[in-house]
């Protein structure tokens, strides 16, 4: 088994990304061995090897198990992930969101490479942003992904499904904080992975998953922390701003959807931007600020109707009708893993290359829960008829 | 490993995995059944580490086995100076070859103290046959099934036992038992436990 074990070095900076994971500095991990800071370090850097006693105190201050630190397929990531929050949202949610983001691609990643399984990528190329006007390139870029995509002028419907089948982005639809819209984050093991906000109303998605995409087109390889509220909002957070919105109204449909749906009339009216923010698949406010954007409307147009009793949802309903609700992502926000990863964690039980012990330790589940996902797995294969086989 | 009378030899005592506290908590008398079989019963450090790291997920399991080891029908033990390399043996390599902490924890004792490793894992289970074949292993099923069961619970007590594992904590049922548990709780109350094989849940 001696070529199955890991180096000191590579335990040692399991270990470090675990130490870091759960928040503790070097000091106070090494207090909880009963060692002395050094040893630790050393540890970590792979000078010392780590006693077995030792590693178990560490598994268990880090929330995790030795078998998880030791065994030689494990995948340690440390993704930094570009995201976005206003001001009011706590860095716990942040956190939180971040840390989930990171088990969830660390798990399926590993569970991947256990089955053999390879995730295709079909990364557009990446279009760094240039000196100069920030709009403009994100326009031309967004007109160029949808080129490339070969979405043609319609709504974005299903953003996700673009993203996961078109371009082999990793995404995820997990409910978050309130305040976390979407994270972005790139690694090269992993490739580009986004979390979504499944608390989130479908439009709001839509707009987070082009926003990030827009991170994923300009700056995939640089980290980097931004908050809505800053005074001084980025170049990058600026260009993803603009982009969003070209990619989900890009200009050219806005524009002959406005020219047709306004023939002949001479003011703005509610019945208008209800239209044109259902054909696009946007939240009214969205359109508005849009159609200010484009010239279409006048700057403080929206401000002028939220003053004068906005545009509600009984006006809407009377202008659509009872509109089924959309609900695209609904699947995947179920569950208590993402389905794609509890398909392959159901695969990777069934064939025995995980024990049920590891399966909830990857997933961070108890038991009762990793039950829930397996129930059912072990006769599904040998119960299935051959016309049901998977062909190879 | 073998699994058939595990209960014979008196003298052995039961290893319990974290899955099989699961299991005994969710027949509502784990007590009853413990001290029915007149065994020692021994839950291993890492193992009750895994349940307590459960915890934190709201699950009462830690708290249960607290009380049972409180009352005595449980004992903590922690891995001896022969059980550690096997042990580390069974958490440090591939994947495959390797388990979670608390299985790998109940067989190393199990294995040092030459005891009853109780484990429903079944990739547990496989490496047990091919590394430990002289160690003792049985399921938690294999244990609600016991006559010493029957004769402290009566007939019905222990089928509702096991139903109770089956639906409360979807209990893993080995192939091997598959058959017998269901004619014990009968046909109706399999027809309604997720975590038996789709043949095992239809009418005859």
């Amino acid at each position: 088994m001696s070529g199955e074990r890991l180096t000191d070095t590579e335990i040692g900076e399991r270990l470090r990304l675990a130490r870091e994971s759960a928040k503790l500095t070097q000091a106070e991990a090494a207090a909880l061995v009963g060692v002395v800071r050094t040893t630790l370090v050393a540890i970590e850097q792979g000078k010392r090897r780590v006693h077995i006693d030792e590693l178990q105190k560490l598994a268990s201050a880090y929330r995790t198990s030795a078998n998880a630190l030791l065994r030689r397929e494990a995948v340690h990531l440390d993704m930094v992930p570009r995201f976005r929050k206003l001001h009011e949202s706590s860095d716990d949610a942040v956190e939180r969101a971040t840390r989930l983001l990171n088990d969830l691609v660390r798990a399926e990643v590993e569970l991947e490479n256990a089955l053999g399984v390879n995730r295709t990528r079909n990364y557009p190329p990446e279009r760094p942003i240039l000196p100069g006007d920030i709009r403009a390139q994100a326009e031309q870029d967004a007109q160029e992904l949808r080129d490339w995509l070969g979405l043609g002028p319609g709504p974005v419907t299903d953003i996700v499904s673009i993203l996961d089948l078109q371009l082999g982005v990793r995404v995820y639809v997990r409910p978050l904080d309130g305040k976390v819209s979407g994270l972005f984050a790139y690694d090269d093991t992993a490739g580009a992975c986004i979390l979504l906000n499944a608390n989130h109303p479908p439009e709001r998605q839509t707009q987070s998953g082009a926003h990030e995409t827009a991170h994923f087109i300009s700056t995939r390889r640089e980290p980097e922390v931004l908050t809505e509220d800053e005074r001084f909002t980025s170049r990058e957070e600026r260009y993803a701003n603009a982009f969003q919105r070209a990619f989900i109204t890009p200009a050219r449909t806005v524009r002959q959807q406005f020219a047709e749906i306004t023939a002949g009339q001479s003011h703005l009216t509610r019945r208008h931007i209800i239209l044109l923010a259902h054909a696009s698949g946007v939240s009214r406010e969205a359109m508005v600020r849009r159609l200010e954007e484009l010239k279409l409307a006048r700057e403080g147009t929206w401000d002028w109707f939220v003053a004068n009793g906005g545009i509600s949802d009984d006006q809407a309903r009377q202008v659509l009708g009872d509109l089924p609700d959309r609900k695209v992502n609904a699947a995947r926000a179920l569950g208590l893993v993402p389905p794609r990863l509890a398909l392959l964690a159901r695969e990777a039980w069934k064939k025995e290359i995980y024990s049920e012990g590891q399966l909830a330790r990857l997933l961070q589940l108890n038991r009762h829960e990793i039950r829930e996902i397996l129930d059912g797995a072990e006769k599904e294969e040998s119960e299935a008829n051959e016309l049901v086989k998977l062909p190879q | 490993m073998s699994s058939s009378n595990f209960l014979s030899n008196l003298r052995a005592s039961l290893i319990a995995d974290a899955s099989v506290v699961i299991n005994l908590n969710a027949t509502a008398r784990a007590a009853e059944i413990i001290k029915a079989v007149q065994i020692p019963f021994i839950a291993t450090e890492n193992a009750c580490t895994e349940l307590e790291a459960g915890v934190r997920n709201g699950h009462g399991d830690y708290a249960r086995l607290l009380e049972l080891i409180d009352a005595g029908h449980i004992r903590r033990a922690r891995l001896g100076a022969t059980g550690m390399p096997v042990y580390e043996s069974l958490i440090d390599g591939s994947t495959a070859r390797t388990l979670d902490d608390g299985e790998a924890a109940t067989i190393a004792y199990a294995q040092e103290t030459g005891g009853v490793a109780l484990i429903d894992e079944r990739k547990a289970r496989s490496l047990c046959a091919k590394s430990f074949p002289g160690l003792v292993v049985a399921c938690t099923a294999e244990l609600l099934m016991h006559d010493a069961v029957a004769a402290v619970l009566g007939t019905q007590g222990q089928a509702d036992a096991l139903a109770n594992a089956l639906s409360g904590a979807r209990m893993r049922v080995p192939a091997e038992h598959l058959a017998k548990v269901r004619i014990m709780i009968g046909p109706e109350r399999a027809a309604l436990c997720g975590s038996l094989p789709r043949a095992m849940r239809e009418p005859v």
